[in-house]
């Protein structure tokens, strides 16, 4: 650790270290500034302009984001300059987007809405018809571009480029053409894009949406419940949270979206990949298993009742040990199931049938 | 697993998964991370972003190829022979850590002895790779303090894999590569939860917490535990169990797991299972191996249920209820509790988080771990974690190798047990792509993954497609000495010639009737990763469904690009 | 240069060899190159010679070429069903309307040459811009000796500066700049020497020099003079910036349009070459491909590394973090070409050359004047002076422009006011590149800020919002006053996002953006129906 610094924000005198923005700053000592385009695993762009700040002896206001904290600066987050600003520059991102209400369609809360109405930005200023390509045929099945809604601070594409590395869509054109774009207006499937649905999460405004929810008439995000979870694919354990919609399925409940924990979660950091963000309609899949099934004097399967099932599962069970002995058993256990059900499966085998042929497929 | 276990102490991730975003040396082999493990490869890019030196060993030319610095391409099989090379160099530019091996270690003088052997000239031979690129990544993983190797099933899935972990283990511990953050040897696990079964015991010699089934004490806590006698005897491996389905096995209770999709050589299987007496299967579909199932339990998916799965990185995480079953489907610990007692148990469990603590209740690692814990902590807690103030462990064998002292372990170079021959002149390995995920039970459920890849296939170079008058998208037979299967040819850049990939996935072109069961001599683990085999023009072929680009450029555009970087 | 970024930086050359961004293009060079093909995609969208292959005219619709029936001939040659689009404009204001047919500068273009090519854009005939062309370039031939610049003197490559500047060394050539005064004559006059001594002093290697020679202020038109006559000026001077600032690589950014310039560079680079002057000074040209922007200085270095046009954040400025992230002398056209003489003669010489500030000026005219062109004269001179020298006012002065459309406009009461940074910057305008726009009482006000503001809503990056949107809000209330909807209400609005734009934008262009509105309601209220209401 190098020395320490310090510098004055808001009259309060804070510590820093080397390489540190002001936002940084900002953010340990618990001042909130608003931000739209920046993300922790992105590099500071400065350009949504919401972050501004003032200071001392800079002639201009400065991009909170993107300025590395100095030795010495003194840093205003609010004052009239800055509040009047904030409200004109969101008065303008609201008169080229779309009105509060029509919002509500998605699941993804507008951030950019919320912190206009936050700062006091107006919504009756002329409203500014988009000039922004969608690209409104693409076939793929996840994502949607609803450019109304777009604001350009390139969340998306800097994610696609920086974190996800495929760089599958860019900002392209020019002046208030400009637009999120796949080349030559592509289908994305038909791009380098690996679907991770990493555009939708890191989206402010609900311009980067997914394809499912729209098609299912989704609620509003605040209409659905938050249950956070680890993926059930790989073995990174993705922390992740599942969108449910309570009343749907007859009250059973329904998994409608899957979201993105914040950034700093370990292990994923908020990044999730096409499976585990989208592979999850297997869950409502009318192939699900809903009965226990035994096999009868016909050969064939058919449906029972729990105590029925169970009763000849033991017999079936009981009569081979009986029969060839415990060792004549297997038990396949599964590294798709929980710790404690690996756990009671090894118990079973041990503890009630006496064998340890006890196993699952992952020996590596 | 057993491989690290003998020379580490634990088999599993040394390092944390966010550490690898701050080392300065990744070597990644036999592992195609982009696809298997995306979001680790995310935090790979993220160092070489940085500025880190990334190395991929890989028989394909895989996407992180194309953000590597190299690219050693060496032959199927030949991991061996490429890091005993590799050891050669260390040694002989006298690149070891003499202190650490010294204090940390036992057996260098063997493993010197071995490959003193193998000079880069040797590997070259074996593995087609140039011997100064085999210098060249020595001493650079060398002369890294941080640097991490990673790598999966591309290493164990072989007759040889444990022999390939100890080659490993050699180069971190002549190294002294380990005990600090961003530095390691770090297995990536294929599962969800593959970390959490076998730390639960779900294993033929160990129970919860490694602890051998075999050894006496242990034996005696669990019967005090459990109340009841228990086998001292190990039981039989997966891979052993299939050989023997029908014949001394006569019975099977499968939860969550189809063998006739995911294990080798399933014709000889599907032979043994006609002899098995009774199956009882719990499952969330119907997959292959309900054929033989006597009773089948209607399963709960992970968003109908409570419990943890723990992840590479030794990360105990929650899974939590969302949503209720559908119909009467039951959580899988539910059915279980059920079954115990319908067969004369008498257990009483209200809850998964009950079940845990009694789990580590026996298993020292894991004794500061609840539920109660990890729901406080909002990001898990990573074994060991002794005691319920332990804050979890970031990074394993700080201050000394866990076991007390590493274990060298000389190892020779062995070629795969199937080499190309005049019937077989192809050499297949299998593997797994982003859009899908094994049995595809579930993603080929999925609209958009289904689309995005909606069929099997094979991957083949150019000049053997041509010379079996093959183009891309073709239907073709594809044959090894177990069975065949037919599929459609990809002809692709990531294979080099004479080697054939092909995907686990897909059902109606099941790779596993290819695979040779063979298994490592010490974990039982099949030979997936080689085999020998022979592709034919199928002349009654379907018309080619060009919709979906899959071509050549399965990438179009991206890295996979004629004049790219490949 | 790393391999891979010379592989990025060629990126928008190979794509106008591919003849633009046509479908499956951006694949092609991106396959030759091995970069993502959005990459390459999204930067050729940026540029209108690259984005829009199709359309074979454009039409400058620039102050002064609207000034002189652009609209008309646009209208025209849309009618004729030609591949035709309105173009920002192309520094030709003095010959003015000019049109550019594929990459081709033509100038006096009139109705009939439109109406003899029969609907064919290939036959669209004008007079061609080139080094032979001779126009009004000085206020005569007296004092052209005494010039630094000296439009009409003859090509000098002895090289007698640079081995003087070898003579002298590095830091007596900045004390000598420093000493001259020079500030930069792009537009945001800052003093060269800082700058300098800026480069010099950074640690990292390598250092490089960068020519910004993308002129596109509407109404300037110098430094295509300067580089068409006195290209010798030019590459002197930078390679006595190379010399003194240790670099090796030098960067000349030209906007895509000056063919003839570009001609006359590569005569002067190989008449040095010829006489072994400057060895070891590497001059590369680049082309622009249509984006005003990348005049702004950070701009120019995003397209030079093959990226879309967009300002940087400032600081870290170019002197420390330019190009590559290396340490970056950028200087405009006619700032290097003041060099030469002020090695030579000194730097009191050259800040006494100056009415009020130091040196003397390029100054662009153009519009009513009798003979627009561009005239070197002393820094601070006034309106009158300048027109004077012109050739006298055409009508009724109403309004100018002093500095290019970011300066706004001024009432003819302004007509006696020098003409330089201090002065027009007190009066709420600025000098800019001196590209001087003169209106008479037969001009609609109302339309010549019309012209302005499309220009900045068509040339806007849109990297951020103040800019994007506010050019945009701007021109729509402009047109709703037109259409006679315009409310008091509106008026506030407008106030609100000029004030905004100032304040938020990132680059100098949104900055000023809203001057031609805001100083025309200042100064023309009745013109602009702002009064009454």
């Amino acid at each position: 650790m190098g020395k320490t610094l310090e510098l004055t924000l808001n009259g309060q005198t804070l510590s820093f270290g080397e390489g540190d923005t002001i936002l940084d700053v900002a953010g340990r000592a618990g001042e909130e500034i608003m931000t739209l385009c920046h993300d922790p695993r992105l590099k500071p762009v400065g350009a949504c302009r919401t972050c501004l700040v003032e200071i001392d002896g800079w002639r201009r206001l400065a991009p909170s984001c993107a300025t590395k904290a100095e030795a010495g600066m003194r840093i205003t987050t609010h004052n009239e300059r800055i509040d009047r600003h904030q409200k004109a520059l969101l008065s303008l991102y609201l008169s080229d987007s779309v009105s509060e209400e029509a919002t509500h369609d998605t699941a993804d809360a507008s951030q950019l809405h919320s912190w206009a109405a936050r700062v006091g930005a107006a919504t009756d200023w002329p409203h500014l018809d988009s000039q922004r390509f969608e690209r409104s045929d693409d076939r793929n099945p996840y994502v949607q571009f609803r450019a109304d809604r777009c604001i350009l601070c390139a969340r998306c594409t800097r994610y696609c480029a920086e974190v996800e590395s495929v760089s599958a869509i860019t900002l392209a054109g020019r002046g208030s053409k400009t637009t999120i774009a796949t080349t030559d207006a592509r289908s994305l499937l038909d791009t380098s894009c690996e679907l991770c649905g990493g555009c939708i999460d890191v989206c402010p405004t609900g311009a980067m949406t997914e394809k499912k929810p729209l098609a299912q008439r989704l609620k509003p995000a605040r209409m659905l419940d938050k249950v956070r979870t680890t993926c059930n694919y790989c073995g990174v354990g993705c922390q992740m949270d599942l969108n449910v919609d309570r009343a749907a399925h007859q009250g059973r409940g329904q998994v409608v979206k899957i979201s993105s924990p914040e950034t700093g979660v370990a292990p994923n950091d908020g990044n999730l990949c096409v499976k585990g963000r989208f592979a999850y309609q297997f869950i409502d899949h009318q192939d699900r298993l809903q009965v226990p099934l035994v096999r009868g004097e016909d050969g064939e399967l058919h449906e029972a009742s729990w105590e029925e099932a169970l009763q000849a599962a033991a017999r079936g069970l009981q009569g081979v040990a009986k029969r060839h002995g415990a060792d004549s058993l297997g038990f396949i256990s599964s590294s798709r199931c929980t710790g404690e059900e690996n756990y009671l499966v090894q118990k079973l085998s041990r503890a009630v049938f006496k064998t340890n042929n006890v196993h699952q497929c992952s020996a590596t | 697993m057993a491989g690290l276990v003998t020379t580490f102490g634990a088999g599993a991730m040394t390092n944390s998964i966010g550490e690898i975003r701050d080392a300065d040396f990744l070597f990644v082999i036999g592992s195609n991370t982009s696809e298997a493990h995306p979001i680790i490869a995310m935090e790979m890019k993220r160092a070489v972003h940085r500025g880190a030196t990334l190395v991929v060993a890989d028989p394909r030319a895989i996407w992180m190829t194309n953000i590597a610095d190299r690219h050693l391409r060496l032959n199927p099989g030949t991991d061996v022979a490429l890091l005993n090379a590799m050891a050669h160099v260390i040694i002989e530019e006298g690149l070891t850590d003499e202190d650490f091996i010294a204090s940390n270690t036992d057996h260098f003088e063997s493993v010197k002895a071995a490959v003193a052997a193998y000079p880069p000239e040797r590997g070259e031979e074996i593995t087609g790779i140039p011997a100064e690129q085999i210098r060249a990544v020595a001493r650079q993983y060398a002369s890294t303090r941080k640097a991490g190797i990673y790598y999966t099933l591309g290493i164990t899935e072989h007759s040889h894999g444990t022999d390939n972990v100890y080659a490993l283990s050699n180069l971190v511990l002549m190294t002294g590569h380990i005990g600090h953050a961003s530095m390691g040897l770090n297995p990536l696990r294929g599962q969800n939860n593959v970390q959490g079964a076998n730390d639960a015991g779900a294993s033929p010699v160990f129970f919860p917490g490694y602890q051998r089934v075999d050894a006496a004490g242990i034996v005696d806590k669990y019967e005090a535990s459990w109340g009841t006698e228990l086998s001292r005897t190990p039981g039989l491996n997966l891979n052993e169990m299939m050989k023997v389905a029908g014949s001394t096995l006569k019975a099977f209770f499968i939860m969550g797991e189809d063998i006739l999709l995911s294990e080798p050589n399933v014709s000889h299987l599907e032979e043994g299972l006609n002899d098995v007496e009774f199956v009882v299967l719990q499952d969330l579909f119907l997959n292959e191996t309900a054929r033989f199932a006597d009773v089948i339990f209607p399963a709960a998916c992970f968003a109908e249920k409570e419990g943890v799965f723990t992840n590479s990185e030794r990360r105990v995480q929650r899974v939590r209820k969302a949503v209720e079953p559908p119909g009467q489907a039951r959580a899988d610990w539910e059915i279980l509790v059920a079954l115990a007692n319908a067969c004369g148990a008498d257990w009483h469990y209200e809850s998964p988080a009950q079940i845990y603590d009694e789990m580590v209740k026996d298993a020292p690692n894991f004794a500061g771990i609840s539920h109660a814990r990890i729901d406080e902590r909002h990001e898990g807690l990573q074994w060991p974690c002794p005691s319920a103030e332990h804050e979890g462990t970031r990074f394993l064998h700080k201050g000394g190798i866990l076991r007390g002292r590493g274990q060298f372990q000389a190892v020779e170079y062995r070629p795969s047990l199937e080499l190309a021959c005049e019937d077989y002149p192809l050499v297949m390995s299998t593997g797994r792509t982003l859009y899908h995920y094994n049995a595809a039970t579930q993603t080929r459920r999925d609209p958009g993954t289904d689309e995005k890849q909606p069929e099997a296939f094979i991957e083949m170079h150019r000049f053997d497609a041509k010379k079996r008058g093959l183009a891309d998208g073709d239907m073709a037979e594809i044959r090894t000495r177990r069975g065949r299967v037919e599929c459609r040819v990809i002809v692709s850049r990531q294979v080099q010639k004479g080697c054939i990939w092909m995907p686990l996935h897909f059902a109606e072109a099941r790779a596993n009737l290819l695979t040779n069961d063979a298994g490592d001599a010490v974990t039982g683990t099949a030979e997936f990763k080689v085999c020998v085999a022979e592709v034919s023009r199928v002349q009654s072929a379907a018309p080619v469904d060009r919709s979906v680009d899959r071509s050549v450029d399965r990438f179009p555009g991206s890295y996979y690009s004629e004049g790219g970087a490949h | 240069m790393s391999g891979a970024n010379k592989d990025k930086a060629e990126l928008l050359e190979r794509l106008a060899a591919a003849g633009g961004l046509k479908a499956g293009s951006a694949t092609e060079v991106a396959r030759q190159l091995g970069l993502p093909e959005a990459e390459v995609y999204g930067a050729g969208s940026f540029f209108h010679l690259l984005s829009d292959p199709e359309t074979k005219l454009r039409v400058c619709t620039g102050l002064s070429c609207a000034m002189r029936g652009a609209r008309d001939l646009l209208a025209q040659a849309q009618a004729a069903g030609m591949p035709v689009a309105e173009c920002s404009c192309l520094a030709a204001c003095d010959r003015a309307p000019a049109l550019l047919r594929e990459r081709s500068v033509l100038v006096d273009v009139k109705p009939e040459d439109i109406a003899q090519a029969e609907g064919k854009w290939q036959a669209v005939q004008g007079a061609e811009l080139s080094e032979d062309w001779v126009g009004a370039i000085g206020c005569g031939e007296a004092v052209s000796s005494h010039l630094p610049i000296d439009l009409a003197g003859e090509m000098d490559v002895s090289g007698s500066a640079y081995r003087r500047a070898e003579t002298l060394g590095a830091e007596a050539v900045i004390a000598a700049l420093d000493e001259a005064g020079l500030q930069g004559r792009g537009g945001a006059g800052f003093p060269a020497a800082i700058k300098w001594r800026g480069v010099r002093a950074e640690p990292a290697a390598p250092h490089y020099i960068v020519l910004n020679a993308d002129e596109g202020e509407p109404g300037t038109f110098k430094d295509r003079e300067l580089m068409l006559r006195r290209p010798d000026k030019v590459i002197e001077g930078l390679a006595i910036a190379a010399m003194c600032l240790g670099a090796e690589d030098v960067y000349l950014y030209l906007r895509g349009e000056f063919r003839g310039p570009w001609l006359a560079l590569e005569r002067a680079i190989a008449a040095f070459a010829e006489a072994g002057l400057f060895p070891g000074i590497h001059f590369h040209l680049h082309a622009g491909h249509g984006a005003y922007i990348c005049g702004e200085e950070t701009a120019l270095l995003e397209a030079l590394e093959g990226k879309r046009g967009m300002p940087r954040l400032k600081p870290p400025f170019p002197t420390q973090h330019g190009l590559w992230g290396k340490p970056t002398l950028i200087q405009n056209v006619e700032t290097i070409a003041c060099v030469p003489a002020i090695v030579m003669q000194g730097g009191s010489w050259f800040r006494a050359l100056g009415k009020t500030e130091p040196g003397t000026k390029l100054y662009s005219i153009s519009g009513d004047v009798a003979r627009p062109g561009t005239y070197e004269l002393p820094l601070g001179i006034s309106l009158d002076e300048l027109a004077q020298a012109a050739g006298g006012y055409l009508g009724t002065l109403m309004a100018f422009s002093p500095g290019g459309a970011s300066s706004g406009f001024l009432p003819a009461s302004e007509r006696g006011r020098a003409l330089d940074f201090k002065g027009l910057a007190a009066a709420g305008s600025m000098l800019g590149s001196a590209g001087v726009v003169v209106l008479n009482s037969a001009n609609s006000m109302i339309d010549a800020v019309r012209e302005q503001l499309v220009f900045f809503e068509n040339e806007s990056c849109g990297q951020c919002a103040p800019c994007r949107v506010g050019t945009r809000f701007l021109r729509e209330a402009l047109d709703r006053k037109l259409r006679g909807e315009s409310s008091q209400q509106s008026l506030a609005q407008v106030a609100e996002v000029a004030w905004e734009m100032n304040e938020g934008s990132i680059c100098g262009l949104g900055q000023a953006a809203a001057l031609p509105l805001t100083t025309a309601l200042n100064h023309f209220p009745k013109a602009l129906g702002s009064a009454e209401s």
